[in-house]
């Protein structure tokens, strides 16, 4: 039984979707700057509004909100794609909500930066000249950004691309390389030093993942090259594919289906706001 | 014996320096020797890509940055070769911000070399939509209307006007989702993406992470896998490249050094460790007569 018919879902769902469309559209120049004023006004009264909301409707309309949520997407899956249903033509529409929320959770993490670092270097705590560092950098590569920007739009050439390029080719790439490599090192001392085989499981484990490592690699698979034909079994690529192919993956999926209905119950929980900790733990 | 128990006292120092050594070695000669061996969830991802009709297109998915550059790096390569070499049209998204410049510059570097003999252009075989944040609301969004989600593309144009999306709208216009990632993101685009709408899914991990994915080989779930370097080396092998120098197959020699150097040490390490054992058993014997 259906409430409305198709057409009817239609019409309805394709006005507002036009609503939105006409809400997100390219603006320019002064009506652009106004759409963000008013967007920041309009924002700033919604945030007043909830602050004024006495404190025992709170919680109910933090449950609410994720509950609906929640309940958009959830209610799109379930529902079988060979019926059709309102709630695709929104996805692209939710999908931005969903955008500019993490995008407060970008500036929630920089504000944090900001006042941990700008802490340290006014107090002169130990190691505040990397506090420092960190101010350098992050207004050298955001004015480079910005700049970058402004002269490709303007379609100026110049050395605006070269300076971004030797900030974010030559040192944000080559220092976030660097800091993950430095776990080879690390893994190479740990081989040699604590990786002690004490155990018949242990033993086990080594001789697995020593076989997994060597089928993996041409090296490896040179070292059995030599084996007859009828041999051809015990080479070490066929052995490790084995491995992973057989018990690893037989584990894995157990392993999953644990993780699965673990997951599902979690997240039915935080969707429902049964979750200790939702609120922080206290009223809000 | 003596010289085992030694060594369990050597400073780290000396095994920092042995791993450079070791590491820098393949990377200074530069090896072209590819993978013989091509492994069954190789050449699926090959047959999936290389069926992939003209008037479709491949969705590459990049969750990786610099950090991982060496695995998933070549394994991008890989890929966009054949793609650009068949004329197979591609959109490559970014969930990382530094990953996003790292593919599109792989993506430039490949059309200038094969601009000449294949005519590639960007906008026209392949197209970059950019730095995108990654929710599910947009892995979706590319399932039912790929256009409106994506937007712009990486150098500002609308995505609508390129000829590359010409006659690409939703799912029914997609020939291939590639997951190419450092986390664990296969999941994600597992469950928005490819499952609801049919899509072939093809994952290019890490090695670390590759050991997860064969529970989904052996479903169908996904249809091809390209195993970190290794991986991408024995993609090359398959595109006609087995001969010349790449990033892969450096990489891959390097990681044979790099492994076999960790059993060494292994043994080593375990070796010193029982010679230890067995001295300190004996002297406690000796002492006991005393």
């Amino acid at each position: 039984m259906t409430i409305l018919t198709h057409n009817q879902w239609s019409a309805i769902s394709t006005r507002f979707y036009k609503l939105w469309v006409v809400t997100i559209a390219d603006r320019h120049g002064w009506q652009l700057a106004v759409f963000i004023t008013g967007a920041l006004l309009v924002g700033a009264l919604a945030m007043w509004m909830l602050m004024s909301v006495p404190t025992r409707f709170r919680k109910p309309i933090v449950m609410a909100v994720t509950f609906l949520g929640g309940l958009i997407l959830a209610l799109e899956f379930l529902i079988s794609t060979d019926t059709w249903h309102p709630l695709t033509d929104f996805l692209p529409a939710y999908g931005n909500v969903q955008m500019v929320i993490g995008s407060f959770a970008l500036l929630l993490g920089l504000v944090n930066l900001f006042m941990i670092h700008a802490e340290a270097v006014n107090k002169r705590t130990r190691g505040w000249i990397n506090s420092f560092a960190f101010f350098v950098a992050f207004f050298a590569i955001m004015i480079a950004g910005f700049v970058k920007d402004y002269a490709a739009a303007k379609a100026v050439s110049g050395s605006a691309d070269s300076i971004y390029t030797v900030f974010f080719e030559g040192f944000l790439m080559p220092l976030s390389s660097t800091m993950f490599s430095m776990i080879a090192f690390y893994i190479a001392s740990a081989a040699y030093r604590a990786f002690r085989i004490r155990s018949t499981e242990s033993a086990l484990m080594m001789i697995t993942a020593s076989i997994i490592m060597l089928g993996l690699v041409p090296a490896g698979q040179y070292l059995t090259s030599g084996l007859p034909g009828w041999l051809y079994w015990l080479r070490l690529e066929n052995v490790s594919y084995w491995l992973l192919t057989s018990p690893n993956m037989a584990v894995q999926r157990a392993m999953a289906f644990g993780i699965a209905v673990g997951a599902l119950a979690t997240g039915l929980r935080i969707w429902l706001s049964l979750e200790r900790g939702s609120f922080f733990d206290r009223q809000l | 014996m003596d010289i085992l128990i030694k060594l369990q006292k050597i400073d780290r120092r000396v095994i920092y320096a042995l791993v450079i050594v070791v590491l820098m070695v393949p990377l200074l000669l530069q090896p072209k020797g590819h993978p013989k061996l091509v492994t069954p969830e190789v050449h699926h991802a090959f047959d999936v890509i290389d069926s992939v009709p003209k008037d479709k297109m491949v969705i590459l998915s990049s969750f990786w940055g610099p950090s991982t550059e060496s695995e998933n790096g070549p394994q991008t390569a890989a890929l966009m070769r054949h793609m650009l070499m068949k004329g197979i049209r591609f959109g490559i998204v970014s969930w990382d911000q530094a990953g996003s410049q790292i593919t599109y510059n792989i993506g430039k570097s490949l059309e200038q070399e094969l601009h000449r003999r294949y005519g590639v252009r960007y906008g026209v075989d392949w197209v970059h939509f950019g730095y995108k944040l990654q929710n599910e609301a947009a892995l979706r969004g590319i399932g039912t209307d790929l256009p409106t989600t994506m937007e712009r593309e990486k150098e500002g144009k609308l995505v609508s006007t390129l000829p590359v999306m010409r006659g690409i709208k939703d799912f029914h216009n997609i020939g291939a989702v590639v997951e190419i990632t450092a986390s664990g993101t296969l999941e994600g685009t597992m469950t928005y993406t490819t499952q609801p709408n049919g899509l072939k899914l093809l994952y290019c991990p890490t090695a670390v992470m590759s050991v997860e994915a064969y529970r989904y080989l052996d479903s169908g779930q996904v249809k091809g896998m390209l195993n970190s370097a290794v991986g991408a080396a024995q993609y090359e092998t398959l595109i006609g490249m087995s001969n010349v120098t790449t990033q892969a197959s450096v990489t891959t020699w390097t990681l044979s050094t790099a492994h076999i150097f960790i059993i060494v040490l292994i043994l080593l390490g375990n070796l010193g460790y029982f010679a230890s054992k067995k001295a300190a058993r004996r002297q406690g014997g000796e002492a006991s007569n005393d």
